[in-house]
């Protein structure tokens, strides 16, 4: 009874070629565009801070810190010529970040405890809070490096040598070494590996559009009736959605992974690549399918026509990825709207996605997602379950 | 085969069956007939076991129905008014489906497929996707799917709404037919001819009621009226019946 279910789903699915597009294309073209988009964000190679030096003063000092700035893997240095305030205004309003300008007679007063010729930023309006401070950070980093050269300089009549000793010391001296969480040496997290399991998980509930037109239209002709007449009972029926719709998930999950492994870097971003445990992704992605499955078939026996399942489908889809970190990445959300993301489900699913891509977890450390995600699922199909035998126990 | 003793049926407190009494035997042609809201498919329902009943009881092949309701199922049919079938599965697609889940498989599901599609004569059509065939082959599936599982008691609820008189008469032959086969057919319909034609008993039911039930024969002769036809008798019975409530 239930292959002949399975390969009914099949064939109705297969033949559906809006939802192959809805199930398994626009996930995958997602992917492709939030990895291009992302790259540079999570890339440590490639400067995106752009910035242009007014240098009035042409004096060491000056010379100094231009250098220095350029020798920032996050800045890169303006070719614009900047010699009056109408240059400067059109620079910032056409991508220029920053203006440095440096005063004449600046580098005069550089030692002086108190100094009237100050530095002067000029921001583009658009710079947000964060890139400012990394800005003023590199540029305080610098100053303090050249005001103590300074200083040993004063120093060295008294303790010769001890200009040379302590550029040495700071050449090499490596103060601070960054590791990522769970990751190798060396390695960092890329824009691939944060947009890929965002987008897998979006894309499983992706389900809800077809499964619940298949399900209103079998209820609505009375071909699901027509089955409890032929004693086929709502277990069997809703067993008859869920296994093919499971399998259709876990098609999704490898395939977007494949996206993320072989297409991906196709177009210069970097590769996908896979945690340790194989375990713990399946034990998400069953959670998360059974999530999916739940939220499609309560949607499928709540309402009465395609059109509310489908508009209702989509908010739902839009409404939980929204919340739950897959549009926005939690960690650029305020703390009350991180908490807020818990309540969706889509939150627990990407989280445990990220343990095992991201944070090299096992299937022990993402159990409770994937329990979580399981429940929640079986939660909403006995929902399904009692609002379906109460909406048909009155017959044709 | 189907007795119903004193079935009453309601809706949130109203009554949609009051005390229907009714004895179908084995290889007649019954015929439902009643205005729109009389209980015709509410009783189809309940005999299919898709609806509960608070009072009454219902034994079919002499079995209590809900104690028995599997065994009955298997041995019943039930051909509903809208198209129940898949338009985008082919016509052996729909069939081998509907069998499927009936567990239907070997032999029975050789010579049951064999039988449904040549008695609605789909042979020509199998491969064709039920979403391009015609009303009336539309139709003609809707009842081969109803074959499957070699029914004893077929019930149609309005098989023929929609269709073109040519598939009409089609179907009402192909109905014919199961009376040779033994099998007994319970049919719901708007059009009285089409219940003249092919039916040997029937009831009228109203507002819940049977306000008639027997051979056709007996109540067309009840009145000595030659010209008395179904039609006439039904819009009289109906009319008394409303003008009496």
């Amino acid at each position: 009874m239930l292959k002949a279910m399975l390969k009914k789903e099949f064939i109705l699915i297969l033949r559906d070629k809006h939802a192959l597009a809805a199930l398994f294309i626009m996930p995958s073209i997602f992917i492709l565009i939030m990895s291009m988009a992302l790259k540079d964000t999570f890339s440590s190679d490639r400067a995106f801070i752009h910035y242009a030096i007014v240098d009035q003063d042409k004096s060491p000092i000056s010379f100094e810190i231009a250098s220095s700035l350029r020798a920032s893997a996050t800045l890169q240095e303006s070719e614009q010529t900047i010699t009056d305030q109408k240059q400067l205004q059109q620079a910032l309003n056409s991508g220029l970040h920053f203006a440095l300008t440096i005063p004449s007679g600046y580098s005069a007063q550089f030692s002086q405890e108190k100094s009237n010729r100050l530095l002067r930023l000029d921001v583009a309006s658009d710079v947000k809070q964060d890139m400012l401070a990394l800005f003023k950070g590199e540029l305080s980093g610098i100053l303090m490096r050249l005001r103590v050269k300074n200083m040993l300089q004063e120093l060295e009549s008294m303790l010769p040598g001890i200009t040379e000793q302590s550029e040495a010391a700071m050449l090499n001296n490596k103060e601070l070494e960054v590791h990522f969480n769970a990751l190798e040496e060396n390695q960092s997290p890329t824009s691939t590996q944060q947009s890929v399991p965002s987008w897998i998980v979006f894309g499983m509930f992706f389900i809800i559009i077809p499964m619940s037109t298949i399900f209103i239209n079998e209820r609505k002709q009375n071909t699901l009736m027509r089955m409890q007449s032929m004693n086929v009972s709502i277990p069997l029926l809703f067993t008859g959605k869920i296994v093919p719709y499971m399998i259709i998930n876990q098609l999704q999950v490898w395939l977007m992974i494949a996206v993320g492994i072989f297409i991906v870097p196709l177009l210069g971003a970097d590769a996908l690549t896979l945690g340790n445990s194989l375990p713990g992704l399946v034990m998400v992605s069953t959670g998360l399918s059974l999530a999916a499955i739940g939220t499609s078939i309560l949607i499928a026996v709540s309402v009465n026509t395609v059109e509310q399942a489908t508009t209702i489908g989509g908010l739902v889809n839009i409404l939980f990825g929204a919340i739950g970190g897959v549009m926005v990445p939690k960690f650029f959300m305020p703390p009350g709207m991180q908490t807020l993301s818990n309540i969706s489900p889509m939150s627990w699913g990407l989280e445990g996605f990220l343990d095992v891509f991201l944070r090299n977890l096992g299937a022990g450390e993402v159990l409770f997602e994937s329990l979580a995600l399981a429940g929640f699922g079986i939660v909403l199909l006995l929902t399904a379950w009692l609002i379906f035998a109460n909406r048909t126990k009155n017959g044709l | 085969m189907i007795h119903i003793t004193s079935l009453t049926k309601r809706y949130n407190g109203k009554p949609a069956l009051k005390q229907l009494n009714m004895d179908i035997g084995k290889g007649v042609i019954f015929g439902l007939l009643g205005p729109n809201g009389a209980g015709k498919t509410t009783l189809i329902s309940i005999l299919n076991g898709l609806s509960n009943f608070q009072e009454g009881e219902i034994r079919i092949f002499d079995l209590p129905l809900y104690d028995n309701l599997k065994e009955i199922r298997r041995r019943c049919t039930l051909i509903p008014q809208s198209l129940a079938l898949y338009e985008h599965l082919t016509v052996i697609e729909n069939l081998r489906f509907f069998a499927g889940i009936q567990g239907i498989v070997g032999t029975a599901l050789r010579t049951n497929l064999d039988y449904a599609i040549s008695v609605n004569r789909l042979d020509k059509f199998l491969e064709q996707k039920a979403a391009t065939l015609s009303g009336g082959q539309k139709r003609r599936l809707n009842i081969a799917i109803g074959l499957l599982n070699s029914p004893e008691i077929l019930y149609f609820d309005e098989p023929t709404i929609g269709i073109d008189p040519e598939s009409r008469n089609d179907i009402l032959e192909t109905i014919r037919t199961f009376k040779e086969d033994k099998k007994t057919v319970i049919y719901t319909s708007h059009y009285m001819e089409e219940i003249e034609k092919i039916c040997d008993e029937a009831a009228i039911i109203n507002n819940g009621e049977i306000i008639r039930q027997g051979s056709l024969q007996t109540m067309l002769q009840e009145n000595n009226d030659p010209s008395m036809t179904l039609e006439s008798l039904f819009i009289r019975l109906t009319s008394q019946d409303t003008s009496n409530a």
